[in-house]
């Protein structure tokens, strides 16, 4: 028992090892479903299983679209002020 | 008879807003508490599941010592929405035991932030049901 709670404290008291390097994005995904699944809880006026999955899943597909849009605006930004 | 139900119509205003106040803090106490009070038990479940642990989620990438109060204060605001229960880690972590840099601490931090950002909005959200409901009762 006493390893099992050490193993669990451990685990949070110390950082994972994450580089810093394209990869590391895709941490966003986790979020913008977390996001995505409580805005939903609050505004749907009633919650079926379906429905509410296809309104998350909506929701964090358009977050993540609008994300992928800002982004080659602001790369394309910078490639003209650059360049 | 007027005075009468002057006072009641009063009492019952009182009422209402300790009611009122009960659901925002028993939802700031426990993510999905005052959705759970206002009988909305899978919305309760599912945010209470989804803020902790996104919570977790952002403990376990940075550690505990993502949660700085005194090196990040902004951050700080947004982590101690989830839970009156981030001020005892906060108090754990101000002596600076558990550091961490890099991208495990900026990971760490918005999953935190955004997770006691979600709590916020929820807290507002049984507010506003809680009132409307009432509302309702007194229309109808």
């Amino acid at each position: 028992m006493s390893t099992i709670a050490a193993f669990v404290m451990a685990s949070f008291t110390v950082p994972e090892k994450i580089e810093a390097n394209p990869q590391s994005m895709l941490w966003l995904l986790p979020l913008v479903a977390a996001i995505a699944i409580v805005y939903k809880a609050t505004k749907l006026p009633k919650i079926k299983a379906g429905n509410f999955l296809k309104e998350a899943v909506i929701l964090s597909g358009s977050i993540i679209v609008f994300m992928i849009i800002a982004a080659l605006a602001l790369c394309t930004l910078a490639w003209l002020i650059t360049d | 008879m007027e005075f009468k139900i002057r006072i009641m119509v009063q009492r019952s205003k009182e009422n209402h807003v300790l009611f009122l106040l009960i659901v925002g803090l028993l939802a700031w106490l426990v993510p999905g508490a005052g959705h759970f009070l206002l009988k909305e038990k899978t919305r309760a479940i599912i945010i209470g599941t989804t803020i902790v642990l996104t919570f977790c989620a952002g403990l376990y990438v940075g550690s505990i010592g993502v949660i700085n109060p005194v090196g990040a204060k902004p951050w700080y605001v947004a982590q101690i929405m989830n839970s009156p229960m981030v001020a005892v880690l906060g108090h754990m972590t101000a002596t600076g035991d558990y550091p961490v840099y890099g991208r495990p601490n900026e990971i760490g931090q918005i999953y935190t932030s955004i997770a006691g950002l979600l709590n916020l909005l929820c807290i507002v959200n049984a507010v506003y049901l809680a009132h409307l409901r009432r509302a309702q009762t007194d229309g109808g």
